[in-house]
């Protein structure tokens, strides 16, 4: 009789583990990992988020396959950054009702870089205007973007009202937590001319006071000649004493710019995750770096 | 027995003469039935898909030419509406709204520029490819694959909608990447792209060989000139990155929208907000003007149908006359048959076998044409409505 016990508990348990598989979860993607992060965190367990730009490859950048774009058209809801990120958005066809911008509510803080002019057909010579697109570096704006993303999530019926409302409330707990740590952290660093080897740190710069010039090197590459030369052209304009690479270069390309008198910080940008770390945790670290580079 | 086997046996001796009436009776039971068959199914045709398109919204202008630009894809133009009024219902999140761009044509079909909300609102399938996924797809209906012999991995191009308009529209190959499941409706002899290649092609996003910077050009290491910049007519792997667009997505033109509100209730607030004369768009419910133009088809039937009547009493009239007057010139056979013994009255049923017999082989005819007509009706309609536009 115990035995037949047994044997019921295991058919009821696997019965209903079946079941609960042959749900499908709805799926949520995201074209950047903070919008993950934050969608993960909003979501728990209510649905899958997918963040589908390869590693090593640049999200702003990414050309989606056929079979990216399939997964993509099929999910429940699409997180955009907006603010010019992922071009790749607009020469693809997604669904428009499952699409949200998640900057749509603070285009007035975008920052507007240098204009792109060139000329076609009969049409004459006419300018693209820039935007600077990693908002998600001042925590004020990723607030703002987390805040979408959970109006989104609920008017979706993805999770409960109640589970988004207490979760974005933690979520912004620990957004303005690393917003007051990091204007603690670099309130140092504001008198200190900071070159970035990418345009990348816009928003960053303007939340926390700091002083940056931008070079155009490819994340983590030894510089040239030519881009050492632009470097040294900056050292001397600035006087800056500090250089942020976006990804880790080689032992070789910090000998070099140290040999400038620069000190070397690797922040990354974060459009991608760091391995081992969420985002607040590797914004955070990143933030510690660069106070620290800032104060030697 | 023997009136109806003597009968038969007059009419296939005198085959030629009992073909003839058989197929005009036939005839002229079956045209008003026919009629009447194929009218009713166009009627439920045209009132369906009004029915399953709640609201329109388009620039103000003639409601009925919004309706058959928007739902049959006609050569009418209404004037575009700007896409700030598809955000604008977005954001009220009363409805989703569905941007139907139809201003270009290829091979003598639409090209209907759209996003992929419109697949699933008017549950359009893809029998054969796939959907839309890159800039420049396009995915052909049931009938632009019959009628083109066009399928998947074959191009279209479009025309240029104004001779004269050399200037903003430039010709663009689309791949095509999917053939629709038939539905006998207007969406079978569209071409659906993206709505962002419909700007494409109307100039408005286009690719670039190289761009240049301001700084570059304040520079002097870089000059600006039309030369120097291509513009493409096909998207490729190549060149598909250079592809962009100008301006905002607020003012980019579409011809109409298809709006789907949640419930009645917000329905009636977003009917509310159009109803100002002074607002240059106005929110329409097609199924109201289909109405109306199907009321205004119907009073032009009963006309048709007082014709059909007068022409079917005209035609029986010339058959009575033509039995009448068979039957005068077999007046020496029937006096013939009196002297070999038969009384009136089977000469009477004689005649009547034939007349009974004459009208049955012609009703089961107008019977087997008026099934035929009844199960093929939607296919010929859906044909003759997307004829029409």
């Amino acid at each position: 009789m115990p035995v037949l016990k047994h044997l019921l508990a295991v058919w009821l348990f696997l019965f209903a583990t079946a079941g609960a598989t042959a749900q499908e979860q709805p799926r949520v993607v995201a074209v950047n990992h903070p919008l993950q992060y934050f969608a993960e965190r909003l979501l728990g367990d209510d649905a899958d988020v997918v963040f589908p730009v390869p590693a090593g490859v640049d999200p702003s950048f990414w050309r989606p396959a056929i079979a990216d774009i399939s997964m993509i058209q099929s999910a429940d809801l699409i997180l955009l950054n907006g603010a010019g990120f992922a071009t790749w958005v607009d020469r693809v066809s997604l669904p428009r009702s499952k699409l949200v911008n998640t900057t749509a509510a603070i285009e007035d803080q975008f920052i507007v870089t240098e204009s792109i002019t060139h000329s076609h057909g009969d049409g004459g010579e006419h300018s693209h205007e820039g935007l600077a697109s990693y908002t998600w570096l001042d925590p004020a704006l990723a607030i703002a973007q987390a805040e979408a993303v959970a109006v989104a999530i609920t008017a979706r019926d993805l999770a409960s009202a109640e589970d988004v409302d207490a979760r974005l409330a933690a979520l912004r707990r620990d957004l303005e937590a690393l917003d007051a740590e990091t204007a603690g952290a670099l309130a140092g660093v504001a008198n200190i001319a900071i070159i970035t080897t990418h345009p990348r740190y816009e928003y960053l710069a303007r939340r926390y006071g700091l002083s940056v010039t931008a070079l155009e090197w490819e994340a983590g590459a030894t510089p040239d000649e030519a881009g050492l030369a632009a470097l040294r052209a900056i050292i001397e304009d600035k006087g800056a004493q500090v250089l942020i690479w976006e990804a880790q270069p080689s032992a070789a390309a910090f000998d070099m710019t140290g040999a400038l008198g620069l000190r070397n910080v690797v922040f990354p940008p974060l459009a991608h995750g760091v391995d081992g770390s969420s985002y607040i945790e590797a914004f955070a670290d990143a933030v510690s770096a660069l106070a620290g580079a800032g104060s030697e | 027995m023997n009136a109806l086997y003597l009968a038969f046996a007059y009419l296939r001796y005198h085959w030629a003469r009992s073909l003839v009436l058989t197929l005009v009776a036939a005839l002229i039971l079956l045209v008003p039935i026919a009629t009447q068959i194929l009218l009713s199914t166009s009627e439920r045709a045209l009132v369906a898909r009004g029915d399953a398109t709640p609201l329109l919204l388009g620039s103000r202008g003639s409601q009925l030419d919004l309706t058959m630009s928007a739902l049959y894809f006609s050569d009418e133009r209404p004037e575009p509406v700007a896409m700030r009024e598809v955000e604008a219902i977005w954001d009220s999140g009363l409805a989703v709204p569905i941007p139907l761009h139809s201003a270009f044509s290829t091979a003598g079909h639409r090209i209907v520029g759209t996003t992929l909300d419109y697949f699933d609102f008017r549950d359009l399938t893809v029998s054969d490819g796939r959907g839309l996924s890159i800039l420049g797809d396009a995915v052909i209906g049931a009938e632009v694959a019959q009628t083109l012999g066009k399928g998947v991995g074959d191009t279209l191009v479009s025309s240029p909608e104004n001779l004269f308009d050399l200037d903003g529209v430039y010709p663009l190959e689309m791949p095509i990447v999917g053939v629709l499941a038939p539905t006998n409706s207007p969406d079978d002899g569209a071409v659906f792209v993206d709505i962002k290649t419909a700007w494409v092609i109307q100039g408005i996003g286009h690719g670039h060989e190289d761009v240049v910077t301001a700084a570059e050009v304040a520079a002097g290491s870089a000059s600006v000139s039309n030369a120097a910049v291509v513009q493409y007519q096909r998207i490729t792997d190549d060149n598909i990155d250079s592809f962009h667009f100008h301006g905002s997505q607020d003012d980019f033109p579409t011809t109409a929208v298809v709006v789907v509100p949640n419930d009645a209730r917000a329905s009636t607030i977003l009917k509310g907000r159009y109803l100002d004369g002074e607002n240059p768009s106005q929110l329409i419910a097609p199924a109201g003007v289909i109405q109306g133009l199907v009321d205004r088809i119907f009073r032009i039937k009963s006309l048709l149908d007082v014709v059909t009547t007068i022409i079917a009493v005209a035609a029986l009239a010339a058959i009575g006359l033509a039995v009448f007057l068979s039957y005068r010139l077999r007046a020496r056979e029937i006096a013939t048959a009196v002297k070999l013994g038969a009384r009136r009255g089977m000469v009477l049923r004689l005649l009547s076998a034939e007349t009974i017999t004459l009208l049955s082989l012609s009703a089961a005819i107008a019977a087997i044409g008026a099934a035929i007509v009844s199960q093929n009706a939607e296919s010929w309609v859906g044909w003759l409505l997307a004829l029409g536009a």
